[in-house]
């Protein structure tokens, strides 16, 4: 559709969560559609290109952007909470966040560029659920919970069970994402953001990885993996993982680990890459991190 | 919708679909022609305003998210007397040469030197990287935000 | 006054950094409309109606088609093309049909009710297809174009050669990715036909236009806006959305504004022609080169557009900046079921030169010789002759540009240090592309080079036919008491600096200050035809005839000045008295002692060339197979830099544009249709992926460049970064890559046979 058709949408901004979801319960018992926009970074995008919608059947647009329960970035008690409309730009300029969960500092910062990191938020980019979603894969290696919102009150769904499919999540219709919230890696964590993307900054993710470990006399007592752009949903690894939390971390092959690394991914070709390349990089990317985890002092 | 803020330090206060992009709206009746539209999908940052001071893409800002902001275009850079010390650098450096992608270039910039006085070479190709130019390859563009820090930093100390 | 030579504000600085400079979507008059087009969804097909949805509200609504076109062809060399799709599609995203409306919603919601009825027939869509004749889509054989050049015996020469070699090199398509898509503003008045729009080339939409609705040169205007980049890209292209624009406002009786969106620009705008190219070449055993024989195929889309030019520049430029005793260069051009290909900065010449330095590669390789010693060695030089048989004359820098690149880049130290046989060393990455906390990955470095050649101007005899002209005014001036000056062109300013460098030319001719010279906006009506803005021309041709015509001014007005006494403004006031103005209009003249033959392709191809070496340093991330240019030092001899800062800054943005087509820029073209139409997929270089530049500027002047010694340098930056990178890949790596691009992906795929 032509952008110039935006201005057809009715918009509307509820004033508080309650308002929200009384709004989004009502209209999803009339069967409604109802669109929550935050940054635009992906549904305004996404309607130049999508097929036109019936002029007289038009979703209703609800600006979530500025509602204060999702807004705000906490620390307390060694849990860190997100608010859904936090965005990226907030995300990496926030001190605590860059001491105790730098995967993520460095996930936001290489998030398209300034202008992007200014408008996306990370609510937006868990229920958009591209599988090239930089920030889902930060957050699964932290092993974020997704809370949601409705008139029936709050329910936690651990980020490792919300993508259900290609760009399909557990989200009701008539709930909205307040937060995420995760227990901080203990200071000292291995944590790694590496993304390969289309080129070195307003790029989407060819191939991006979040890895997090965490070791104590040589055991592996946490280890978390997302990686963006190999499978319909953020692959979290779970065989890679597995390997992470192994007794010695020097009887982890090479060949293991590719092993394990294709058994979590399905890569496909498409106008970015190829899945022969990403599987890969992939791989090379699980080895890397493995290797500077057994080089790390103190892990 | 009745979308009221304060653009270029004015109050202005309109009535317009609340779904068009601030883009539109200011090209439109607005007439601040000088954001200019490259690509329509935040990708060029051509159309780079800044929203309470950070730059966004005004393609994918929604008109009625503006209600109660501040909004500055490159109509709002210049100084009483003409061009700004970071215009005047792009003109004196080589920082514009077909012009499309100026203003934008600008405004990340102005953004930058406002939070950031003394960046360097990296943080200014940071602040950059998302406007796309395609005549420049980038190193006089480099060149003019170093000059207006150098300018700058040498009025402070002088 | 020394104007010359000095790196002064650029005129038009001010407007567009205040964002007051007009571009056409800045525009607007009373009662405009919306102009869109609908276009053909395949790639070959029987065009057999238009459908209107009689759902759809069609009043207020215009609707253009092939009938409504008074004569329906696209004047460029051809006339093959049509205005709009009639009885069969030739390509996909042909336009077919156009609409105008009140506003854009409607404008798209018309669109989207008409729907082309079209019988799918085979296309040809690949080069091989093309000439195996599967189909017959244009003329007996599907050529556009065939072009020979030779010089002695290259077969025999190369049979004799101790060392014979052989490769073949493949480029694809480049979008030129101008940040301003395409747009017209039309409308028609008792004066006849008025356009304007973002373009290179006034008069080559004049011509098109005074075409296809049968109007005298008076009944139609042309004029520039301020145009937001073109590199080829607004040559040819705008004449045919001018026609459409025309065409929608003859119709609708109002005047139309055509913008393209990014994605209708991508799919249905021209774009730099496919290559392959197959080179044999002979040398001794120490890398003194003989013979070459290359063949060159190019890809040249549906219409013939400027096909047969890009393709004689493809050959002329394709044995490279060596001297070869033997050569015979065979180019030939096809036709497919693709979008139209055209001009794109370089213009043929980056396809060849990419060849011929992958091979000069390989030759070196062959040889365990260095790569740019091979070159050194066998320089063409004053006095050597190339291939169509063009002695050299004078201004040939080359041999400085190696040395001096040589040197600025470290090259000697480097080329032993790095490359995939050095041992690894840490290496500090950006910072971004580092890992929190991460170890040292691994990467290699490698540092290659390429040297290379670009005629400037137009080809042969182009010149000679065309007879650029151009025109200053002598005018009062608003004080009326210190005249003024108004260069009077049809070279357009595209972003690259022609009023800035025509306004110095001008007034260091004139013995004025700067701010005493005008450049009047390029309009068909107010400026003579001075040729078209391309092949690098601009400065070198037609600066020239600005320098002469304000020479003659000067000279005119000291004559009156000795005559009679006073000083320089007293006797231009006296030229003036009872008239408005004094005009010296200048033709160019072709220097006497070039001679062409076309029938031979025989004889001075370009009046001089300008060259070139690039020397690009890279690391290459062997775990993702990701290249980071680390430096890149480029050294051009420009004959005479008028504008230092404005001459650098060409040659910095056309070597990135060379990067991107090297490391970024891919074109998916699946059944003739083009599936990364934009910019988050079709992916061109920002500032962190941008090296560091060091430019050099070589000044060996040529004798008939204006400011002493000028020649054109456009296009020029856009050959030689392609394969300095390829070059330097394969020194880090092992790989080697024949054809680009040289994405990750690429040389993932490349690997197994060099690590």
């Amino acid at each position: 559709m032509n952008p110039a058709e935006l201005a057809l949408y009715p918009f509307e901004r509820p004033a508080t969560l309650t308002e929200l979801c009384r709004t989004l319960s009502a209209r999803a018992g009339r069967k409604e559609r109802t669109v929550l926009l935050a940054g635009g970074t992906d549904w305004i995008v996404e309607r130049g290109l999508a097929p036109p919608e019936d002029p007289n059947d038009l979703p209703l647009v609800l600006d979530v952007s500025r509602l204060p329960e999702l807004r705000g970035i906490q620390v307390a008690r060694e849990r860190a909470v997100i608010g859904a409309a936090a965005t990226f730009l907030e995300i990496r300029s926030h001190p605590v966040l860059l001491r105790r969960a730098p995967v993520l500092t460095a996930m936001a910062r290489e998030v398209g560029a300034i202008q992007i990191q200014a408008r996306g938020t990370l609510g937006g980019n868990l229920a958009t659920a591209s599988p090239a979603a930089d920030g889902a894969a930060a957050l699964m290696a932290l092993d974020a919970e997704v809370v949601l919102a409705s008139v029936h009150g709050e329910r936690r769904v651990s980020l490792t069970q919300f993508f259900t499919g290609y760009r399909a999540t557990r989200r009701a219709e008539d709930e909205v994402i307040v937060r995420v919230e995760f227990l901080l890696p203990r200071t000292g964590a291995h944590q790694a953001w590496r993304k390969v993307g289309t080129r070195a900054a307003q790029a989407i993710s060819k191939v991006a990885l979040a890895a997090i470990a965490e070791r104590e006399r040589g055991r592996g007592v946490r280890a978390g993996f997302g990686m963006a752009s190999v499978a319909p949903v953020t692959a979290p690894l779970p065989t890679v993982r597995a390997l992470a939390l192994a007794p010695s971390l020097a009887s982890v092959s090479d060949e293991e680990l590719d092993a394990a690394t294709r058994r979590d991914i399905a890569p496909i070709d498409d106008v970015r890459s190829t899945a022969a390349y990403r599987a890969h990089v992939a791989s090379a990317l699980v080895k890397a991190f493995f290797r500077e985890l057994r080089e790390a002092p103190g892990l | 919708m009745r979308i009221a803020f304060v653009l270029n330090g004015r109050k202005r206060t309109l009535d317009a679909p609340p779904l068009a992009r601030l883009l539109d709206l200011l090209r439109g009746p607005l007439g601040l022609t000088g954001t200019k539209e490259g690509c329509g999908e935040g990708e060029c940052g051509s159309c780079t305003v800044l929203l309470d001071g950070v730059p966004v893409n005004a393609c994918l800002v929604a008109a009625g998210q503006c209600d109660g902001r501040t909004v500055l275009t490159v109509e709002g850079l210049g100084v009483k007397d003409g061009l700004s010390d970071l215009q005047d650098a792009f003109v004196k450096e080589g920082g514009a040469q077909c012009g499309i992608c100026t203003p934008g270039f600008l405004m990340a910039a102005h953004a930058l030197l406002t939070a950031n006085p003394q960046p360097g070479e990296g943080e200014i190709r940071e602040s950059i990287a998302g406007n796309i130019c395609r005549c420049t390859g980038y190193q006089r563009i480099v060149e003019s935000i170093r000059h207006a820090v150098k300018e700058r930093a040498s009025r402070e100390s002088g | 006054m020394a104007l010359v030579g000095r790196s002064v504000p650029r005129a038009d600085g001010r407007a567009k950094v205040a964002g007051t400079a007009r571009y056409v979507d800045d525009l607007t008059r009373p009662g405009v409309l919306f102009g869109g087009t609908l276009r053909s969804p395949m790639a070959r097909g029987r065009l057999h109606g238009i459908r209107r949805d009689p759902a759809f509200d069609w009043a207020g609504v215009t609707v253009v088609t092939a009938e409504d076109v008074p004569v329906n062809v696209v004047a460029l060399i051809e006339e093959d093309q049509p205005v709009l799709a009639s009885d069969e599609v030739r390509h996909a995203h042909e336009p077919i049909a156009l609409v105008a409306a009140e506003d854009p919603v409607r404008l798209a919601r018309a669109l989207r009710a008409l729907t082309p009825e079209i019988e799918p027939l085979p296309p040809v869509l690949t080069v091989a297809d093309a000439l195996a004749r599967k189909a017959q889509i244009h003329g007996p054989d599907n050529v556009f174009a065939t072009y020979r050049i030779s010089k002695g015996d290259a077969a025999g020469a190369i049979a004799s050669s101790p060392i014979r070699l052989k490769g073949r090199y493949r480029t694809p398509h480049q979008e030129q990715l101008y940040i301003e898509p395409q747009g017209m503003l039309a409308f028609w008045d008792a004066g006849g036909a008025h356009l304007v729009g973002s373009l290179q080339c006034p008069f080559y939409v004049h011509k098109g236009v005074k075409r296809t609705f049968s109007l005298d040169d008076d009944h139609v205007d042309v004029t520039q806006a301020v145009t937001g980049g073109g590199f080829g890209g607004k040559e040819e292209y705008p004449t045919l959305l001018a026609l459409h624009a025309l065409l929608l406002a003859k119709k609708s009786g109002r005047p139309v504004k055509m913008i393209y969106g990014r994605q209708e620009d991508i799919e249905a705008t021209t774009k730099r022609h496919p290559c392959e190219v197959t080179i044999e070449s002979g040398c001794d055993r120490e890398g003194n080169l003989s013979a070459v024989s290359i063949r060159i195929l190019m890809d040249g889309g549906a219409y013939v557009t400027l096909t047969p030019v890009v393709l004689s520049r493809a050959a002329l430029h394709a044995a490279g900046a060596y001297r070869w005793e033997h050569a015979a260069i065979e180019a030939v051009a096809v036709a497919t079921n693709t979008p139209p290909n055209g001009a794109f900065r370089g213009f043929g010449a980056p396809q060849t030169i990419w060849a011929i330095e992958r091979h000069m590669d390989r030759i070196a390789r062959e040889l365990s010789a260095d790569p740019l010693e091979l070159r050194e060695k066998n320089l063409l030089r004053v006095g050597d002759t190339t291939p169509t048989g063009q002695f050299l004359k004078e201004s040939v820098g080359v041999q400085r540009c190696v040395e001096e690149a040589r040197k600025a880049s470290g090259w000697d130290k480097k080329r032993a240090a790095l490359g995939a046989g050095a041992p690894a060393r840490p290496v500090s990455a950006l910072p971004r592309r580092t890992a929190p906390g991460g170890s040292a990955p691994r990467k290699a470095r490698g540092i290659g080079a390429s040297v290379f050649l670009h005629g400037a101007g137009f080809t042969g005899s182009g010149e000679r036919r065309l007879k650029g002209c151009v025109a200053i005014d002598m005018l009062r001036g608003s004080s009326g008491k210190k005249p003024i000056f108004r260069i009077r062109t049809a070279s357009t300013d595209i972003g690259q600096g022609t009023e800035t460098v025509f306004r110095q030319i001008a007034a260091e001719a004139l013995w004025v200050s700067m701010d005493r010279v005008e450049f009047a906006t390029p309009s068909t009506s107010v400026v003579p035809d001075s040729g078209p803005t391309v092949a690098s021309r601009t400065v070198m041709i037609v600066g020239s005839i600005v320098e002469r015509a304000a020479r003659d001014l000067f000279a005119r007005t000291e004559h009156e000045r000795q005559k009679r006494g006073g000083s320089f403004d007293d006797a231009a006031l006296r030229l003036l008295a009872g008239k408005e103005s004094v005009v010296s209009e200048k033709t160019y003249e072709t220097p006497e002692d070039l001679v062409w033959d076309d029938e031979k392709y025989r004889g001075d191809a370009y009046p001089v060339f300008a060259w070139g070496c690039d020397i690009a340093e890279v690391e290459v991330d062997l775990d993702t197979f990701e290249t980071t240019v680390l430096g890149f030092w480029s050294v051009a001899d420009v004959g005479k830099a008028i504008h230092p800062l404005l001459c650098k800054g060409q040659i910095e943005g056309g070597t990135l544009q060379a990067i991107g087509w090297a490391l970024n820029e891919k074109l998916v073209v699946k059944d003739g249709r083009i599936l990364n139409a934009r910019m988050a997929n079709y992916i061109v270089p920002t500032s962190l992926d941008a090296p560091r530049f060091t430019t050099v500027l070589v000044e060996d002047p040529y004798s008939r460049g204006p400011g002493g010694g000028a020649k054109g340098i456009g296009e020029l930056p856009m050959d030689g970064g392609a394969p300095a990178i390829a070059a330097a890949i394969e020194h880090a790596t092992g790989i080697v890559r024949d054809d680009l691009p040289l994405l990750p992906e690429d040389l993932f795929a490349a690997r197994r046979t060099a690590m």
